[in-house]
């Protein structure tokens, strides 16, 4: 199989599961999954994270950030609605909270706080229509060309 | 990327960090820009936005200048 197929069944199957049990997957997962070798799924990570589509966790080489989903717990907490109940996730930041409901094409909420004082922020998304209370401004510190010179802090 | 309540929480969160101030967005384009950004990002098709498909995305939100500008 060509590397760059492989890669994408890879990417997507990261985005399946971390969908469907709300928490990311591990590399065996995947690779469970895949019927693929670890040293497969491990190649295909680190080609994914130099195309700046998966960002990994130093060391264990885990996924950190499958964007907008964070691995890890973060100030962004995604609450979404479906028939079968409310589903949750993080985001990496205001940004990525917003993309996983746009990602879902559903409705739900970004429970957060102020970057500054910490006072708790909500966002509502209805019908693609943001509202936060309270009433909210986004602030991008770093410019474009610079997001990815350090992706965690930024 | 943060939410700030105000301008001034902005610029004292800054002061704090000792950055320099950044940009600003309305939440409705911040859920715009992430609406443009994500929405195909579950398609077998997805790769990765050219700085031109980018610069385009930020174009349509009224993002322009040295900020937006990628590579």
């Amino acid at each position: 199989m060509h590397d760059a197929e492989f890669n994408s069944q890879v990417r997507l199957e990261i985005y399946r599961q971390f969908i469907e049990k709300q928490s990311c997957p591990s590399k065996t997962d995947v690779a469970h999954s895949l019927c693929a070798l670890p040293e497969e799924i491990t190649r295909a990570y680190a080609e994914l994270a130099d195309a700046h589509m998966l960002v990994l966790q130093p060391g264990n080489g885990e996924v950190l950030m499958a964007n907008p989903l964070s691995a890890v717990p973060t100030p962004f907490v995604v609450e979404t609605w479906h028939p079968e109940g409310m589903r949750k996730w993080y985001g990496n930041c205001i940004w990525d909270a917003l993309g996983v409901i746009s990602m879902l094409a559903t409705d739900g909420r970004v429970l957060t706080s102020c970057g500054c004082c910490g006072e708790k922020m909500v966002v509502e998304v209805k019908s693609k229509r943001p509202f936060s209370r309270p009433e909210g401004i986004v602030h991008f510190a770093l410019p474009a060309r610079h997001w990815w010179d350090d992706i965690v802090f930024n | 990327m943060l939410l700030f309540r105000s301008e001034d929480h902005i610029d004292r969160w800054c002061n704090a960090w000792h950055l320099p101030r950044g940009a600003t967005l309305s939440v409705d384009q911040a859920s715009q820009l992430a609406d443009r950004w994500y929405s195909d990002r579950l398609s077998p098709q997805f790769r990765r936005k050219t700085v031109e498909e980018a610069h385009a995305i930020f174009a349509s939100l009224g993002l322009t200048g040295e900020f937006w500008k990628l590579g």
